[in-house]
């Protein structure tokens, strides 16, 4: 397969995969905060995560950032579609990144 | 496994990031040395494919999910743990800063656990694995389990110095729910590893060490 067929239906692939998670992802917590809720004590080990069951964050001597798309969503009001819309946004810059920082890194030889 | 700002005072943030950085700049010069011009297209394949595939929440049981990690993906594929750290860096640079997936002041940790801890354990176990079966998914799929479960013991570690997690508990738990994630994180692995040498077999030279003196 030539370089730019696979870039191609390499980006094409990651962002049917992105559109994929937008509709199916889990919504349940991840590892490091269901091990979170477990420590403390709002969730069993072995136990479902409750509905209500909330992390508490320490606030006090952290830094704090509001990133432009939190949780990867244009808030309430983009809906699907915003998610949608940043995750293909993500995969973009993900992809043009990496050729761009490759092309400037990469090696002399061949 | 992404360590947000609220979960680590910020010096210790300074710490990691001060590690991380030595770590990015044996990237770099990996990049110098290794990323050769038919090398670039898998690295940015690889870079979109993480980005998308860490959306994708898959449930793991007891009321937790996880998704792909990728780092051991990485460095077996392209036959360098720095490749991981390379890779992973990028995706956490963007998580951190447009999607708020990860915290800045814990974006070193978090590339010291997924992108060096995970490339590390992935590639180097893998190498091992693969030496001794010459069977590259079950190495691969085994290595990047034990990629993603190092990293959660060690993030846990991380968590218990932070103060957010108390020693045994933490680990105990990160521990258990990371092996399960492990078995997304293996089985993917496996899976995008015979997808990706379907599409460019050149790799599988790097793959299975046939002329990677």
């Amino acid at each position: 397969m030539k370089s730019e067929q696979f870039i191609v239906i390499g980006l094409v692939v990651a962002i049917l995969i992105g559109i994929v998670a937008v509709f199916a992802a889990s919504g349940d917590p991840d590892g490091l905060e269901s091990t979170a809720l477990v420590v403390q004590e709002q969730k069993a080990l072995f136990g479902d995560t409750p509905e209500e069951a909330e992390i508490h964050e320490e606030e006090e001597g952290r830094f704090a950032y509001e990133s432009p798309f939190p949780d990867y969503s244009m808030g309430e009001d983009g809906g699907k579609m915003g998610e949608l819309a940043v995750i293909v946004l993500g995969t973009i810059i993900a992809l043009i990144l990496a050729l761009a920082i490759g092309k400037c890194a990469k090696a002399k030889k061949s | 496994m992404h360590i947000p700002d609220a979960f680590m005072p910020i010096w210790q943030g300074g710490i990691y990031w001060i590690i991380a950085l030595i770590f990015i700049i044996l990237a770099l010069k990996w990049a110098r040395n290794e990323l050769t011009e038919d090398k670039i297209p898998m690295v940015a394949v690889l870079s979109a494919g993480i980005f998308a595939i860490q959306a994708f929440n898959l449930p793991v049981g007891f009321g937790t999910s996880g998704h792909l990690v990728g780092g051991a993906l990485v460095a077996i594929l392209l036959g360098s743990p720095y490749a991981a750290v390379f890779v992973l860096t990028l995706v956490l640079i963007i998580q951190g800063i447009i999607f708020g997936d990860g915290g800045l002041t814990t974006m070193g940790a978090n590339i010291l656990t997924m992108g060096v801890i995970g490339g590390y354990i992935g590639y180097y176990s893998y190498q091992g694995l693969y030496r001794a079966t010459k069977k590259v998914y079950l190495s691969a799929a085994i290595a990047a389990w034990l990629a993603c479960f190092i990293a959660a013991l060690a993030c846990a570690v991380m968590m218990w110095l932070a103060g957010t997690f108390p020693l045994v508990p933490g680990l105990v738990a990160m521990g258990t729910y990371h092996a399960l994630i492990g078995i997304v994180e293996g089985a993917i692995t496996a899976g995008a590893i015979y997808l990706l040498l379907q599409a460019r077999p050149e790799f599988s030279e790097t793959v299975t060490g046939v002329s990677a003196a």
